[in-house]
C-alpha cells in the first residue's frame, strides 16, 4: 500500500518581482499562467488534509503576489495543516503580515541573498534587502516561527560568516544554507555561480562551527552542493514517498523539477482528486520505490536510503532519467559530474553576475 | 523559584495533533513532525501554560497509579526538559 503523504509544496504562482539569477523554477514560467482560482486551491488544500498531508508551504514564485493567500492560510488551518510561508517579503507591509497571522499562519521562511546589501540586490536584481531584514524582525512579536534561507552559490560563500550572523541578529530559529541546484535560471547562469571547491571547503567549515555554536538558539542546516560529493542527495526522500508537489497550473509532481522530464503526463487537480493521483497517477507509479531502478542501484545497499538520487540530474546530464544519478560515484556516468567540478578559483567566476543575468522574468536580458 | 512551579507551555510553532494515516500523535513543527508515544502525547496535552510541572507530574502519575511515582517523575522531566532544549516548550514564570 502507497504510504500517505507528509507534505505538500503549493506553488501559487510563478510570477515574482524579484531575478534571482539562481532561481530554480522553469525558465518558460509564462506557460504556467492559467492559475488555479481561490476554490480550486482551497479543494488541494482540503483532500491534502483529508491525505495526510501534515505541512503546507505555500511557495512559488512570490506567493504575496496572491491577492487570497489570506484565505488560503485559513483554508489550510481549516484543513488540520501546518502553514508555512516561503517568501521574500517583497513590499510585505505590516499589516499584511498582521492579517496573515490572525488567519492562522504558522512559520515564515524569508530568503536573503547575502549578508550586504549591495551584494544582494545585484543578485536579486532588484532593491530589497534592506526591507526584507525590516519585514523579518515583524515575524516573532506577531506569534509565528522565522526561518532564513539563503540559497548559496560562488558569489556569496566567502560571506557565509556574515550571513549566519545575519540570521542570528534577526532571531531566525533555523537557517537553511542551501547550495545552489542546477535547475531553471540557475543552470543558465552556471559560469558565473558554479562554486569552486576551496571555496565550498571553508564555508562548509564556518557553517559546521557556527552549528554547533549556535546549537539551542539557531538550528543551522547545510544543505550540501550539488556535484562535490560522491554520494548523491535522497532526492525529495524519495520519488512519490512523502511529499507532493501542486504547480500554479494544477499540475501534481512528485518534485518541483518534474515538469523538465519529458515523456510524462502529468495529472492535473482540475481533472483529478488529489488522493487519486498520489496513489495511482501513472507518474507517481514510475519511480516510486526500487522496481524501476538501474542494475547498479537495484543492487546496491543504499537504494533504500537514497532512492537512486535525483530523476531530474539523471535525466539532465545523461538524458535518461531512470539511471542511476550521476552525482555518486559508483554510477558509470560519474564522470559527468566530476568533469563539472572546480578544483581552483577561477577567473571565470569572478564576473559581475549582472552581466550574465538574462531577465527571464520579463523576457528581455538585463544590464 | 523551583523549576516546579514553573508552568510549560507548547511554543506557538509546535503543535500537538492526531496522526490518523499513520496511527499516532506527532507534534508538528516548522520543517518536521516529532511523532510521540501514547505517554508522550499524554504529557504534551497538558502543557497547557496553566498547570506547573508539578501538576502535570501529579496529572501523569495519577493516570498511571500502576507506575512508581519516582519512574513517572523522572520520565516527564526527562521528556519536558528535551522539549525546552530544541525549542518547542518555553518554562513560563506563573
Ligand atoms: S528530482 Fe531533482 S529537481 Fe526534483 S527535487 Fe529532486 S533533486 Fe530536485
Ligand atoms: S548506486 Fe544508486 S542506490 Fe547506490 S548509492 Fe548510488 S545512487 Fe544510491
Amino acid at each position: 500500500m502507497t504510504e500517505a503523504p507528509v507534505a505538500l509544496l503549493a506553488e501559487l504562482t510563478y510570477r515574482c518581482p524579484l531575478r534571482c539569477a539562481y532561481c530554480s523554477n522553469p525558465t518558460n514560467w509564462r506557460d504556467y499562467g492559467d492559475e488555479l482560482d481561490t476554490d480550486g486551491w482551497t479543494r488541494v488544500l482540503r483532500e491534502a488534509g483529508e491525505l495526510g498531508v501534515l505541512h503546507v508551504h505555500f511557495s512559488g514564485g512570490e506567493p504575496l503576489l496572491r491577492d487570497d493567500l489570506e484565505a488560503l492560510v485559513r483554508a489550510a488551518r481549516d484543513a488540520g495543516l501546518y502553514t508555512n510561508l516561503i517568501t521574500s517579503a517583497w513590499h510585505l507591509t505590516h499589516e499584511r503580515l498582521s492579517a496573515l497571522a490572525d488567519a492562522g499562519l504558522d512559520h515564515v521562511q524569508v530568503s536573503l541573498q547575502d549578508s550586504d546589501a549591495g551584494r544582494a540586490d545585484r543578485i536579486a536584481g532588484t532593491t530589497v534587502h534592506a526591507h526584507k531584514l525590516e519585514a523579518a524582525r515583524w515575524v516573532k512579536p506577531l506569534g509565528m516561527a522565522l526561518s532564513v534561507n539563503a540559497v548559496l552559490h560562488q558569489q556569496n560563500l566567502p560571506f557565509v560568516g556574515e550571513i549566519i550572523a545575519l540570521a542570528e541578529s534577526l532571531g531566525a530559529q533555523r537557517l537553511e544554507l542551501a547550495n545552489t541546484q542546477w535547475h531553471g535560471s540557475a543552470l543558465v547562469h552556471r559560469d558565473a555561480l558554479l562554486p569552486d571547491r576551496e571555496t565550498l571547503a571553508s564555508a562548509r567549515s564556518i557553517a559546521l562551527a557556527e552549528r554547533q555554536r549556535l546549537r539551542g538558539k539557531m538550528d543551522v542546516i547545510w544543505v550540501i552542493p550539488d556535484w562535490y560529493e560522491d554520494s548523491p542527495k535522497p532526492c525529495m526522500d524519495g520519488w512519490g514517498r512523502r511529499s507532493m508537489t501542486v504547480i500554479p497550473d494544477g499540475t501534481v509532481l512528485p518534485c518541483p523539477g518534474a515538469h523538465g522530464l519529458p515523456g510524462m503526463v502529468w495529472d492535473s487537480v482540475r481533472s483529478r482528486p488529489l488522493g487519486d493521483i498520489w496513489r495511482g497517477g501513472e507518474d507517481f507509479q514510475r519511480y516510486r520505490g526500487t522496481d524501476w531502478m538501474s542494475p547498479t542501484c537495484a543492487s546496491c545497499d543504499r537504494r533504500e536510503l537514497d532512492f537512486g538520487g535525483c530523476r531530474c540530474q539523471a535525466f539532465a546530464l545523461t538524458g535518461d532519467a531512470a539511471r542511476t544519478d550521476p552525482a555518486c560515484a559508483r554510477s558509470p556516468d560519474h564522470h559527468l559530474v566530476t568533469s563539472l567540478r572546480r578544483e581552483r578559483p577561477v577567473a571565470a567566476a569572478e564576473p559581475d553576475v549582472a552581466l550574465y543575468r538574462i531577465d527571464i522574468r520579463r523576457g528581455r536580458r538585463a544590464s | 523559584m523551583s523549576d516546579d512551579a514553573r508552568r510549560p507551555v507548547l511554543a506557538r510553532r509546535a503543535r500537538l495533533r492526531w496522526d490518523a494515516p499513520r496511527s499516532r500523535h506527532v507534534v508538528v513543527v516548522p520543517e518536521g513532525v516529532l511523532a510521540l508515544t501514547e505517554e508522550g502525547a499524554e504529557i504534551t496535552a497538558l502543557l497547557d501554560g496553566q498547570r506547573s510541572l508539578r501538576a502535570v507530574i501529579d496529572a501523569v502519575a495519577g493516570a498511571h497509579p500502576e507506575a512508581p511515582r519516582g519512574l513517572v517523575e523522572a520520565d516527564v522531566r526527562e521528556f519536558v526538559e528535551r522539549l525546552v532544549e530544541r525549542g518547542y516548550v518555553t518554562l513560563e514564570t506563573p
